[in-house]
C-alpha cells in the first residue's frame, strides 16, 4: 500500500510540475516569433508604438523565461528523484534528445542575455538578430523534448536483454512515428497559447476602456496569430489521432470512452465513463462515426478497452474527459476563428478600408480574451490524454509507472514543498505581470528613434501613449528605457 | 580511452565552467546577504547588474552536466536521485528561488512585495545552493549515501565542511570578479577596497576551510583520498600556485590576470577531486562502467556534444564580450 501511495505521489508531483513548467515554456516558444515581429516593425517605421509593445513583452518575457527555466532545471533534476528506474533504464536511448534540448537552452540563455540587456550596446538591427536564435531555438527545443515525450508513448529502436537495454538506436526518438504528428501540435500549441494570453491582455485593456494604438495592436497581433493556428491545429490533431489509432489502441479506446472493440463503433461526446460496466452515461453517441472516422467505413474495427485486462486499461473516464474538452475548446475557437474573418472582412467592405478590419465590440473582445484560458486549458487537457491515455505504462508496453517510482518515503513532503513554492511563485508573479499589462507602455521613448526620420511622428505618438501612472515621466522625457533601472538598481 | 571516458572528461569540463560562471554568480548572493554598512546598496546594485545578463547563461552548465550524466551514466544517475534526494531537492529549491527572486526583483517594481524582501530569497538562495552541491560532492566521495537515510549526507562532518567549503570558494571567485567590474566604471571605484578585502578574506578562510578538509577525507572517503594523494598531486599544485597567485594579484590591484588566477584555483581543485574520484561514480555503489549506457549512445552523445559546443563557443564569446564593460554612456544617466 505504501508503494501505491508513493506511486499516485510521485504522479501527481510529475504532473503538477510539467504542467507548471509548459505553462511557462509556452511563451518561451511563442513570444519569441511575436516579438521578432513586433521589433521588425518598429525597425521598419520608426513608430513608437511597436517599440512600446516590443519593450513590455520583452520584459514579460524576461520573466516568464527565467521561471520556465528554474522549473525546467527542477524537472531534469526529477526525473531522476523520482523515476530513478526509469531513468536508469532508458536514460540512455533518451540521450540523444535530452543532450540536444540541453544546447537550445544554452543558446535560447544566451541569447536572452544579449537580448534583455542589449537594447543600448546593440544596434537596432543587431539586437533584433539577437532574438532569431532565441526564436529559433525556442522552437527547437519544444522538437527535441517532444521526441523524448513521443518515443515514450510508441518505443521503438531498443533492444532488451533482462532489463537491460543492450542496444539503442540513438535516433530512435527521432524516427518514432508519433514523433512529427506530436512536434507539430505542440508547436501549434504554444503560438495558440502565447498568442491568446497576448490577445487576452489587451482585450482586458479595452473593455477597461483603454482603447489606444497600443492596445488595439497588441490585440490584433495576439489575435490574429492564435485565431491563424485553431484551424491548423485541428488538422495535425486529426493526425496525431490516426498516430494513435495504430500505434496505441488503448489510448484510443480511453480517448473516445470505448469498451466494446469491433465494427460500427459510435463517436460519443461527452459523458461520464463508468469503468466497471463499460458504458458512458450523460454523453452523445454519434452511431459508427467512430468507424467511418478512423477507417472511411462503418465495418472498420476500432480496438476497445475490452481487449485489455481490467489492470492494463487507462483511467478512460479522466482521458475521454480530457479530451474532450482539448476538442470542444479547439472547435469554440475555430469557430471564433470563423466568425471573426468574416466580420473583419465585413467591417473592412462597409469602411472602405483596404484590409479587413478587426471588430473591436464588447462582445468580440470578450471572446478574444477567452482564447488565452482556453488554449492554456485545450493545452494542458492534451497532455492529460498523452499521459494518462498511455498509463499504465511509463515507456509503452516496457516499463510500468509503478516498476519506475522511486521507493523513497519523502515523496510526499517533496510534493508538499513543491506545491506550496510554486503556487507562492506564481501568486507573485501574476501580481508582476498584471503590473506590466496595466502598466501600459514600459519603453518610453526609444534613444535610436529620437535621432531617426520618423521624430514628429515618434513624439506626438508618444504624448498618447504617456497616460499611464506607472511610467514615470521624466524618465520618458529623458529617453532613458526603464529596463535599465530594473536591470540594475535596487 | 572509451567512448564514456571521453564523456566523463566533457562533464568534468562542463562542471568546471559551471563552478568558474554559475559559482560566482552563486557567490555573488552571498556578498549580497553579508553587504553591510554605507556601501551595501551600491554592492547590490554592482552584483546584481553582474549577473543580469549572464546569470542564465551560466546555469545552463549544471543542465548540461546532469544531462550528459543521465544520457552517459544512466544507473548512476537512479543511484544518485534516489540516495542524494534530500540535499539534491534542497539544492533545486535555491536554483528556483535564486532564480526567481533575481527576476523579480530586477523586472517586479514592487508588484509582488518589496524588492528587498525579493533580494534577501535571492541572497539566501544563493548561499543554499553551492553548499547542498558542496554537500552533494562529499556524499559522492565517501560513499555516504543511504536509499534508507536521507539525511546521512547532511549530517557527517565531512559534508557540511565540504559544503561551507562550497560556499566560500563561490564568494572568493565572485569577490575576484566583481573587482574588475566595478573598478572599470567610475561610480563603482568606490567599492573597489571593500571587495578587495573580501577577496582576500574569503582566500584565506577558503584555504582554512580545505585544511579542515583533508583529514576529514582521509577520514570519510579513504579511497578517494587515496587517490588523491596520487593523482591529485598535479592539480592541487596548480591550484595552490592560481591561489597564491590570485592573492598576489588582487593586493597589487591586477584584477584581470587576478581573474584567471583564481579560476585555476577553484579548477584545480575540482580536477583533483574528479581525477581522484575515477572510476567511482558514488563509491562503493555505482562506478563509470557498470553505469554506462550503450556505447552507441555515449557516442551519440559526445557528438551531439561537439557540434552543440562548437556552435556554442562562439555565441559565448560575443555575450562575455558585450557585456565585458560597463555601459556606455547613454545607459548611465541615472547615476
Ligand atoms: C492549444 C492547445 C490544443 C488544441 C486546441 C488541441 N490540442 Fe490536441 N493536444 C495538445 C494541445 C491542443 C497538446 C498539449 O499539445 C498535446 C499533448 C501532447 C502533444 O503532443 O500535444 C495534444 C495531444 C493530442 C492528442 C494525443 C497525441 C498523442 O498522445 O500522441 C490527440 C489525438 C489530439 N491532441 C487531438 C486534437 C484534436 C483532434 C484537436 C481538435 C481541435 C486538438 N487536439 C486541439
Ligand atoms: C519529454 C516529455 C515528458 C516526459 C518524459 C514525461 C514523463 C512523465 C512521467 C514519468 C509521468 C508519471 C508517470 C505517468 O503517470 O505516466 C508523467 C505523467 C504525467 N505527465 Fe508527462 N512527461 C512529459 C511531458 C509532459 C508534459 C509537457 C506535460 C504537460 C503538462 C505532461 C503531463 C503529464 C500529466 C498530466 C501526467 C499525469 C498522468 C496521469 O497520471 O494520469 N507530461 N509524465
Ligand atoms: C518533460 C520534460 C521537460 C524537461 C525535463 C524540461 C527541462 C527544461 C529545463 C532544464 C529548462 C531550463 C533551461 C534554461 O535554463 O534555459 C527548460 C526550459 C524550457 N523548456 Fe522545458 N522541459 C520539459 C518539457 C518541456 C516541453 C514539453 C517544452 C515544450 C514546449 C519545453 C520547452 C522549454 C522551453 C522553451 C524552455 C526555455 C525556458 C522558457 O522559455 O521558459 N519544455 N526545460
Amino acid at each position: 500500500m505504501v508503494l501505491a501511495g508513493s506511486v499516485d505521489l510521485a504522479r501527481g508531483q510529475t504532473a503538477f510540475s510539467l504542467a507548471f513548467h509548459i505553462c511557462f515554456a509556452v511563451f518561451g516558444v511563442g513570444l519569441p516569433w511575436l516579438l521578432l515581429y513586433t521589433e521588425h516593425r518598429w525597425l521598419r517605421t520608426g513608430d513608437a508604438v511597436w517599440y512600446a509593445l516590443t519593450r513590455t513583452w520583452s520584459r514579460a518575457f524576461a520573466v516568464l523565461f527565467a521561471v520556465g527555466a528554474v522549473s525546467g532545471t527542477v524537472l531534469s533534476f526529477e526525473f531522476g528523484l523520482l523515476w530513478p528506474a526509469f531513468m536508469a533504464r532508458y536514460g540512455g536511448a533518451l540521450g540523444l534528445s535530452f543532450t540536444l534540448e540541453g544546447f537550445a537552452f544554452f543558446t535560447e540563455a544566451v541569447f536572452i542575455g544579449l537580448y534583455l540587456y542589449g537594447w543600448n550596446r546593440l544596434s537596432p538591427r543587431a539586437h533584433w538578430w539577437t532574438m532569431v536564435p532565441i526564436a529559433v531555438a525556442g522552437t527547437l527545443s519544444t522538437l527535441f523534448i517532444i521526441t523524448a515525450n513521443a518515443w515514450m508513448n510508441v518505443p521503438r529502436g531498443v533492444r532488451e536483454v533482462d532489463g537491460r537495454v543492450v542496444s539503442a538506436e540513438p535516433l530512435a526518438p527521432f524516427t518514432t512515428p508519433s514523433a512529427p504528428p506530436q512536434v507539430i501540435h505542440m508547436l501549434l500549441a504554444a503560438l495558440m497559447c502565447t498568442g491568446g494570453a497576448v490577445a487576452g491582455v489587451y482585450a482586458v485593456g479595452m473593455l477597461r476602456g483603454r482603447r489606444d494604438t497600443y492596445h488595439r495592436r497588441g490585440l490584433r497581433v495576439g489575435l490574429i496569430t492564435v485565431l491563424v493556428c485553431a484551424p491548423l491545429q485541428l488538422v495535425v490533431g486529426d493526425w496525431a489521432a490516426r498516430v494513435v489509432e495504430t500505434q496505441q489502441p488503448a489510448k484510443l479506446a480511453a480517448m473516445e470512452a470505448l469498451y466494446r472493440s469491433g465494427a460500427h463503433a459510435p463517436l460519443t461526446l461527452g459523458g461520464v465513463y463508468d469503468g466497471v460496466t463499460g458504458k458512458v452515461r450523460y454523453g452523445i453517441e454519434i452511431p459508427d462515426a467512430l468507424s467511418i472516422m478512423t477507417g472511411w467505413s462503418r465495418e472498420h474495427v476500432v480496438a476497445g478497452l475490452d481487449a485489455l485486462p481490467p489492470a492494463g486499461r487507462p483511467n478512460a473516464l479522466v482521458v475521454h474527459l480530457a479530451f474532450d474538452t482539448m476538442v470542444g475548446l479547439g472547435t469554440a475557437i475555430i469557430a471564433l476563428s470563423v466568425a471573426v474573418a468574416v466580420a473583419a472582412v465585413a467591417l473592412g467592405r462597409r469602411r472602405h478600408a483596404r484590409r479587413p478590419v478587426l471588430p473591436l465590440g464588447r462582445g468580440w473582445l470578450l471572446a478574444a480574451a477567452a482564447t488565452g484560458p482556453a488554449s492554456v486549458i485545450a493545452m494542458l487537457a492534451g497532455w492529460e490524454v498523452t499521459e494518462g491515455g498511455r498509463q499504465p505504462w511509463i515507456v509503452y508496453g516496457r516499463m510500468r509507472v509503478s516498476d519506475a517510482v522511486t521507493a523513497s518515503p519523502g515523496v510526499g513532503w517533496a510534493f508538499a514543498g513543491t506545491l506550496v513554492l510554486y503556487l507562492g511563485l506564481s501568486t507573485a508573479l501574476v501580481l508582476i505581470l498584471r503590473r506590466m499589462a496595466t502598466g501600459g507602455p514600459a519603453g518610453g521613448i526609444p534613444p535610436e528613434v529620437a535621432a531617426g526620420p520618423a521624430t514628429e511622428r515618434v513624439a506626438d505618438l508618444v504624448t498618447d501613449l504617456v497616460t499611464d501612472p506607472v511610467t514615470d515621466p521624466v524618465e520618458t522625457a529623458r529617453g532613458r528605457p526603464p529596463v535599465r533601472r530594473n536591470g540594475v538598481a535596487r | 580511452m572509451t567512448a564514456a571516458d571521453l564523456l566523463l572528461m566533457v562533464m568534468v569540463g562542463g562542471l568546471t565552467a559551471y563552478a568558474l560562471l554559475g559559482g560566482a554568480d552563486f557567490g555573488g548572493g552571498v556578498w549580497d546577504l553579508l553587504a553591510r554598512g554605507p556601501h551595501a546598496g551600491d554592492q547590490r546594485a554592482l552584483i546584481s547588474g553582474a549577473l543580469g545578463p549572464v546569470w542564465e547563461a551560466n546555469h545552463v552548465w549544471l543542465i548540461f552536466v546532469i544531462v550528459a550524466m543521465f544520457s552517459g551514466f544512466p544507473a548512476a544517475f537512479g543511484v544518485i536521485g534516489s540516495t542524494l534526494e534530500l540535499p539534491m531537492a534542497l539544492a533545486l529549491v535555491g536554483i528556483v528561488l535564486r532564480g526567481v527572486a533575481y527576476v523579480y526583483r530586477a523586472y517586479g517594481a514592487g508588484a509582488a512585495g518589496p524588492d528587498h524582501w525579493w533580494g534577501h530569497v535571492f541572497a539566501v538562495a544563493s548561499t543554499v545552493t553551492p553548499f547542498m552541491l558542496g554537500v552533494c560532492g562529499a556524499a559522492m566521495a565517501s560513499g555516504n549515501a543511504r536509499t534508507d537515510d536521507a539525511t546521512a549526507p547532511l549530517t557527517s562532518a565531512f559534508g557540511l565542511v565540504a559544503g561551507g567549503f562550497a560556499v566560500t570558494v563561490t564568494a572568493f571567485l565572485a569577490a575576484v570578479y566583481l573587482c574588475r567590474d566595478a573598478s572599470r566604471r567610475a561610480g563603482t571605484e568606490h567599492l573597489v577596497d571593500g571587495l578587495r578585502r573580501r577577496a582576500l578574506g574569503s582566500a584565506v578562510v577558503a584555504g582554512t576551510l580545505a585544511c579542515v578538509l583533508l583529514p576529514l577525507l582521509w577520514r570519510d572517503a579513504p579511497v578517494v583520498a587515496q587517490r588523491f594523494a596520487t593523482r591529485g598531486v598535479p592539480f592541487v599544485m596548480a591550484s595552490a600556485c592560481g591561489g597564491v597567485g590570485a592573492l598576489v594579484l588582487v593586493w597589487r590591484r591586477h584584477f584581470t590576470a587576478a581573474r584567471l588566477a583564481a579560476g585555476l584555483a577553484v579548477a584545480g581543485v575540482l580536477w583533483g577531486w574528479a581525477a581522484a574520484q575515477y572510476p567511482d561514480l558514488v563509491v562503493g555503489q555505482v562506478s563509470a562502467v557498470a553505469a554506462a549506457a550503450p556505447t552507441e549512445n555515449v557516442r551519440a552523445v559526445l557528438i551531439a556534444i561537439g557540434a552543440g559546443v562548437a556552435m556554442l563557443i562562439p555565441a559565448l564569446v560575443l555575450l562575455f564580450k558585450v557585456f565585458a564593460d560597463p555601459e556606455p554612456a547613454a545607459g548611465d544617466l541615472h547615476r
